[in-house]
């Protein structure tokens, strides 16, 4: 779409109708609430069929039941969910507000203004300063750095803290003056709002099984209806035709068809309490109860950012207990997004800390003080060493030391600046390069600035100036850095770091027997699950470079290969390098990734990482958290760059697994869910053995097309572990879907940042990681909450339980209500099928919202089989809700089964009883209305003898409700058949008296127990049955909960894993290509800090060029992410 | 992070054992021995139950008496309904073999009457019998109003269909000595029915407050006419009527129609010997293939005669047992199995 914008003319932009810059979320305002509100609820089937049924209702001629039985219930539903949208819009009307009210700076009739970002309008000029928040798409048009660069965090957008560059078309960059920027796209038009994906309506796989059940009662309640009309009509033409002139006086021309059909209707009416209205209310409330239990719970509290978990959508709970799928987000979500410098070795020696738990080693850690550094002024206080020897090697002078130090110290891309107070401040635009810098300034190697030509740095207190001479840029092929500098004592010497695999190859041959070492040393740290970088210089000879040196310009300025060239020479150089050592950077994990990772996978729940991170810092992490280990059976890698490649090494993969397979015979046997063959699903396979597939994005772009996708989806759903690196945010979503539509699982994804705003709308359930910045995610999540391993409590804890618990409460009800309402059937044929209740209409209005409602909610909200304790340490425990075990359709045939007994043993014995019956005082007991208390206190009975039996955990709730529920029956059972209600209104209750008669009787009371226990005791047996013949894994842990009360269970039975692997890392940078040629063109250094001339040839640089190369490498990157709604400056 | 200690704290869940979900509790679970005392206990008390059920019900005395074929001249003469006005006597003698001991109550039983009809069941106006408001008969469609637009009193389809039969039940000592068994026809209601639900106008002049409206079609004289002698038992007040007007619950069903007075003859109950009913027959049921019969019986504790209750709780109780005896052998075989494998 083309937009035409003239800058700073509103007039002329007003023309076009662009979107206004207010951002709205909220649904209604005060007028149209009532209308829309209502308009949304009725579109609920729900409340449509029972609205149908009221306006049934109100038919004379049908009408079986009056109509407060419907209203009252669906009026209370109403204003429930009206109350709740009411306050949800509310709230969202407030941060609406407090978004749209923040203030920027506009330029308008030629001064700057001070505006709301909601009045801001698409070409208007703003002015941003630092740190300030951007609340539109922005194009830059110069800045207060030369040469209109600006540095931007977009923490909100992807998590990632380190910087990214943006400059300003070089035609506008001289306008100057602090940052100016054009808002280019606003309100819903952001990229970020086009970006995130539409808000979907999200359903738990329980909510469709719900709705297809129910509508499968709905024909069930219509077959019923047949029947029962079809009686009608047979009766009305044998019997009600002669009775008719008896009984109804002058009525005899009525058809008995149309009798039946009107009995038809009236039955429909009648059952209709087969599904309740109160279901949809009770689930909502179970949902709500569920997430208030998540947002109070204390050990999903992350007290150091003060975030408590929370469930931002209120209907997705139990959903949570079924996860087979989980799609992990990694910066920020899996790691912390900080390095450290945690070990080095030198020369041969290994420095820095050792891992707490090999127990040959702690006597080191014991001490637990860190090194006190040289230079404390200048050190940074947050970084932490706790190997003193190191310190103690610089202070003897160990000249490799120091010379390791200086790589350090002077080959990366930092810039420095100094703060108000006074402090180094460096800005990095990889975190680890930070790590490293930062790690030589606290050994007394501080970088303090740079110029074009220049670097300084205090060495050991003293400040030494090199000379840049070169400056050999990373790039993707060449995994490795280095820079050419002169030393004051005049010495040339190259510094270069990088992926010990290619730098070990450019080592001089008398290396060797460093290298072994060091190579080991590497195999130690990445078994640790570090970063690795190997550390070399060269000493060079003066004309040799100068030599060189000139090459290199040749080859700049030419117009053909260039790039070929100069990598030629970059290798030539690069060589004879001498071994100074390795670092070793930890990516920090959050605390507890590894034993979710282990307790979430013993679960059965495959994790899948998702990235945007590179290849190798993507397995690093993997085999950091133990999700790939060196016992895996295979990894397999697909990196293919085109379509037909990788297809080509699917297949491979593919085959590769089948054949082991063959082989294998006593692997562990991973059994995967039975799966319904649709057309393109794919064949459930047996897999033996651990497997691994690691793909990057721009395979994964191939490998999702419509051809290739089913191989992907297959060999990954086989593979144990699933690694997808430098994957697009929509690629990212596109893998959830993929997982959700052809494996019919449930998916969850997890992230931070809003690249993963994309994969949490589209999984099933979306969780954000809380508590930092950027708020995108969380805003877009149905749960957030500060920290990875609060998923393993949120879904082994209270998915779990919430599954559980809404399948007890659907089988329950389900149950409940068949009980209640196929009497009706039954009393049919003894009623000449003419819609007669069994119960009194106040009963059937209050049955299901007063008198059972509120034992089956407490059971559906704090009903626990096994505590918490045990399903965290059992993960096994989660397997029946991934298999869809305690509701399907086959526990719904069975719950329907009982509840058709029950009605059954409901209404026969009573009827049998009463057929003869007589009082003890030879009064009436066999009237209908004695009948129907009868009936109704058998029910109530019943179902809350059922309600204690299904209830495993009792606390004083759920006894104050489930005898609260008998006693308030029987109070107003008693109220209602009270003189004094029926002096007041005799025609609405005829029951008068009858409580107090029919409850007076023995043979009455008989008749319930005997009820009771007829429709009880089967079910007793049946479980008793089942837990001995075919025990559960809960039903054994709860055997044994109940053998040893008192005992402690062991509070965790695994042990903590560290893997002890050989896999190096590669060179695992968060780098981008191009800052080298920033650094030695100066385009981003102060103009104020001149640069002191050097004696020696400046590097020239074609300038339109290095511009064009770096959009080139970042608008891969950035645009990726590119949703620059909420900028951090 | 610049939040205030107080803020951090405002974030923390509190520490209730509610919030936290570990309120103290009892977790239920069915061990086997509890399962097994339950179901044993309930067998036996379901026997128990059952064999004292039907030994009380063994112990009453009922009569039954079908009618409808008796008199067919009569069931014949009331099928046209030209002939309402003729009356229609019959004689039904019996045998009694053995006396029948206490009270004695007499019921008249209908069978395939469809008392509890939607449509029946409904049309009746309270308002109307609580004697609040004569004229009240909004509910009590199609017997609300006569032809000429008078209000029905007692309105609806129940009230109309009131069973009118006259039974007398007289003790021949012998052949020439034929005394009537004398009945109560108080006592037969309700408490509450007589008392709360049915009353009439207050004032001594029934037949004043009735002016302006008619009787049912089916009936022969007002409402106020039903018992000229009791004024405790006429209008809505009359026990037949309010026996009437509580709808039975199924198609066939007795209604309680008198009481046997035990004084002189009749002090210990019926004696043993020869007796007739003289019925007055007025309700036609083989119109609707019904039937009507009258019944003479005694009561326990439980009720009458009706031996339902005790059958449904022995089986009960031995299907109980015969469960929980599966049970414990399921369970005591699991065990030894179990047993055996920790054995090896």
């Amino acid at each position: 779409m083309e937009r035409i914008v003239k800058a700073n003319d509103r007039e002329y932009n007003e023309k076009f109708q662009y979107a206004d810059n207010r951002i709205h979320t909220s649904k209604y305002n005060i007028l149209t609430f009532l209308p829309i509100n209502l308009f949304e609820q009725f579109q609920r089937v729900a409340n449509a069929y029972f609205l149908c049924l009221l306006i049934l209702q109100l038919i004379p001629e049908i009408s079986s039941l009056t109509w407060f039985t419907t209203i009252v219930p669906l009026v209370l539903v109403i204003t429930m969910t009206a109350v709740k949208d009411a306050t949800d819009d509310y709230f969202r009307h407030k941060s609406d507000n407090q978004v749209n009210n923040r203030q920027s700076e506009v330029l308008i009739d030629s001064k700057l203004q001070n505006e709301k970002w909601m009045n801001v309008k698409v070409g208007d000029i703003i002015k941003l300063e630092n740190n300030q928040f951007v609340a539109a798409d922005l194009l830059l048009l110069s800045s207060s750095e030369p040469h209109g660069l600006c540095y931007v965090e977009t923490a909100e957008l992807d998590g990632e803290t380190n910087l990214k560059v943006r400059h300003a078309l070089s035609v506008t960059s001289e306008l100057g003056a602090d940052i100016n920027r054009l808002a280019r796209f606003d309100g819903p038009d952001t990229k970020l709002m086009q970006n995130s994906g539409k808000t979907k309506f999200k359903r738990t796989s329980i909510d469709r099984l719900m709705n297809t059940l129910v509508l499968w009662i709905f024909g069930f309640l219509i077959c019923l209806g047949i029947i029962l009309a079809i009686g009608n009509s047979i009766w009305e033409s044998q019997i009600g035709d002669q009775f008719r002139t008896f009984l109804f006086w002058n009525e005899g021309e009525k058809s008995s068809v149309f009798s039946g059909f009107l009995t038809f209707w009236s039955y429909i009416i009648i059952l209709n309490t087969v599904v309740p209205i109160s279901l949809y209310v009770s689930v909502e409330v179970i949902r709500l109860g569920h997430s208030y239990f998540i947002n109070w719970d204390r050990k999903m509290y992350y007290s150091r950012k003060a975030t408590p978990a929370e469930a931002r959508t209120t209907t997705l709970n139990e959903e949570l207990g079924q996860i087979e799928y989980i799609f992990s987000d990694k910066t920020g979500t899996l790691t912390q997004n900080i390095m450290t410098f945690k070990r080095c070795s030198i020369n041969g020696r290994i420095y820095g800390e050792v891992p707490d738990d090999l127990d040959q080693k702690t006597e080191i850690t014991q001490e637990k003080e860190p090194v006190d550094f040289l230079v404390k002024s200048q050190a940074d206080r947050e970084f932490q060493f706790f190997d003193h020897n190191l310190m103690e090697s610089i202070k003897m002078g160990d000249p490799k030391v120091h010379e390791f130090l200086r790589v350090l110290a002077l080959c990366h891309t930092v810039m420095s600046e100094e703060n108000s107070a006074g402090e180094l401040i460096y800005q990095v635009q990889s975190p680890d390069e930070g790590a490293l810098v930062t790690a030589a300034r606290n050994f007394g190697f501080i970088f303090k600035s740079r110029t074009p030509e220049t670097i300084t740095i205090e060495e050991l207190g003293t400040l030494v100036t090199y000379q840049l001479l070169a400056f050999l840029d990373f790039n993707n092929t060449r995994k490795r850095m280095s820079v050419i500098v002169r030393n004051p004592e005049g010495q040339i010497k190259l510094y270069s770091k990088g992926a010990d695999t290619i730098l070990f190859e450019k080592l001089h041959p008398s290396n060797e027997v460093l290298l072994s070492l060091t190579s080991d040393h590497l195999s130690e740290f990445a078994g640790e699950g570090l970063r690795t970088l190997a550390i070399a210089h060269r000493d060079l000879d003066d004309k040799y470079f100068k030599e060189w040196h000139k090459m290199l310009e040749d080859a700049n300025a030419a117009t053909e290969e260039r790039d070929e060239r100069i990598a030629g020479l970059y290798e030539e150089i690069e060589r004879d390098l001498t071994l100074l050592g390795a670092t070793a950077v930890e990516d920090k994990l959050q605390e507890g990734v590894i034993e979710t990772v282990t307790s979430l996978s013993l679960a059965n729940i495959k994790i899948w990482v998702l990235t945007g991170d590179k290849q190798e810092t993507a397995i690093n992490i993997g085999y950091a958290c133990n999700m790939l280990t060196d016992d895996m059976n295979d990894v397999f890698v697909i990196a293919g760059n085109n379509a037909v490649e990788v297809r080509e090494e699917l297949r491979k993969a593919k085959e590769n697994l089948s054949g082991q397979n063959r082989n294998v015979s006593n692997g562990h046997v991973v059994c995967e869910k039975k799966q319904q063959l649709e057309l393109d699903s794919i064949v459930e396979e047996t897999v033996t053995g651990d497997y691994a597939l690691i793909i990057n994005g721009h395979s994964l772009a191939h490998a999702l097309e419509s051809d290739v996708k089913s191989d992907l989806l297959e060999l990954a759903c086989m593979c144990k572990t699933v690694v997808c690196c430098r994957v697009t945010p929509l690629q990212k979503a596109q893998v959830v879907e993929l997982v959700k539509k052809y494996r019919n699982a449930v998916t969850l994804a997890i992230g931070d940042g809003a690249n993963d705003v994309s994969m949490i709308k589209s999984a099933h359930i979306g969780v954000g990681i809380s508590g930092q910045e950027g708020l995108q995610a969380v805003l877009a999540s149905d749960y957030s909450f500060a920290q990875f391993r609060y998923l393993q409590r949120l879904l082994l804890v209270h998915g779990r339980w919430s599954y559980f618990r809404m399948c007890k409460f659907l089988c329950y009800f389900f149950y409940k209500n068949f009980a209640f309402t196929l009497v009706h059937f039954w009393f049919g044929f003894f009623c000449g099928f003419s819609a007669q209740t069994v119960y009194d209409q106040w009963f059937i209005t209050l049955f299901n919202i007063v008198y059972t409602s509120l034992p089956v909610l407490a059971m559906g909200i704090f009903d626990q089989d096994v505590s918490d304790q045990n399903s965290m340490d059992c993960p096994q425990l989660y397997e029946p809700g991934q298999l869809n075990l305690l509701f399907n359709k086959r526990k719904f045939f069975i719950c329907v089964l009982h509840g058709i007994y029950t009605s059954l043993a409901l209404f026969f014995i009573p009827y049998g009883a009463f057929y003869n019956m007589a009082g003890e005082d030879g009064q009436h007991i066999a009237d209908y209305q004695s009948f129907a208390v009868t009936m109704a206190t058998s029910l109530v009975i019943v179902v809350s003898v059922q309600i204690a039996l299904d209830t495993s955990y009792w606390t004083f709730i759920n006894h104050v409700f489930i005898w609260g529920s008998i006693a308030i029956y029987f109070s107003i059972l008693f109220t209602m058949h009270s003189n004094g209600i029926f002096g007041i209104f005799p025609n609405q209750f005829p029951f008068v008296g009858n409580a107090r008669h029919s409850l007076t009787q023995k043979c009455i009371w008989l008749v319930i127990l005997l009820t009771t226990v007829a429709s009880v005791l089967p079910v007793v047996v049946f479980r008793f049955l089942k837990v001995n013949l075919y025990p559960t894994l809960s039903d054994q842990i709860r055997r044994w909960q109940k053998a040893q009360k008192k005992a402690r269970p062991p509070s965790s039975r695994r042990p903590r894993t560290r893997r002890s692997s050989s896999r190096r890392s590669g060179y695992a940078f968060a780098h981008q290509e191009g800052y080298g040629e920033l650094i030695t063109s100066g385009k981003n250094m102060r103009a104020k800090n001149p640069p002191p001339t050097s004696g020696l040839e400046k590097t020239h640089y074609n300038s339109t060029s290095w511009i064009e190369n770096l959009c080139k490498k970042t608008t891969d990157t950035v645009s990726s992410f590119g949703q620059d709604k909420t900028v951090k400056l | 992070m610049e939040e205030t200690p107080q803020h951090c704290l405002s974030r923390l869940p509190d520490n209730s054992a509610l919030k936290q979900q570990e309120l103290p509790a009892h977790r239920l679970y069915f061990t086997a021995r509890r399962v097994l005392f339950v179901f044993f206990t309930t067998g036996i008390f379901c026997l128990c139950m059952g064999i004292i059920l039907i030994l009380s019900a063994r112990s009453t005395q009922e009569i039954e008496i079908n009618y409808t074929r008796i008199c067919a001249n009569c069931a014949k003469l009331r099928e046209n309904a030209s002939n309402f006005d003729k009356e229609c006597t019959c004689s039904i003698p019996f045998y009694l073999s053995g006396k029948m001991m206490g009270n004695v109550y007499m019921y008249y039983k209908l069978y395939g009457f469809y008392q509890n009809l939607y449509r029946y069941v409904r049309s009746r106006s309270n308002r109307q019998l609580v004697g609040k408001d004569v004229k009240a008969v909004e509910d009590c469609a199609p017997f609300k109003m006569s032809d000429n637009k008078t209000p029905i009193v007692p309105c609806g389809a129940i009230a109309n269909s009131m069973f009118n039969d006259t039974i007398i039940l007289s003790h021949n000592i012998n052949s020439s000595v034929q005394i009537k068994v004398p009945m109560l026809k108080s006592g037969l209601t309700w408490w509450t029915d007589k008392y709360v639900k049915f009353q009439n106008p207050s004032s001594k002049n029934l037949a004043d407050e009735f002016r302006g409206t008619t009787k049912p079609p089916n009936w022969p004289k007002p409402i106020y006419d039903l018992d000229k002698k009791d004024p405790r038992n006429n209008g809505f007040l009359n026990d037949d009527f309010i026996v009437w007007m509580r709808a039975a619950a199924f198609p066939t069903f007795k209604k309680l129609y008198g009481r046997l007075n035990r004084t002189h003859h009749f002090i210990e109950g019926l004696p043993a010997g020869n007796y007739s009913f003289n019925i007055t027959y007025n309700f036609p049921v083989t119109r609707f293939q019904g039937e009507k019969s009258v019944v003479l019986s005694t009561l326990t504790w439980c009720g009458g005669n009706s031996l339902f209750l005790g059958l449904a709780y022995t089986v009960t109780g031995a299907i109980t047992w015969l469960a929980s005896f599966a049970m414990m052998a399921i369970h005591i075989t699991l065990k030894n199995k179990q047993m055996s494998f920790f054995h090896q």
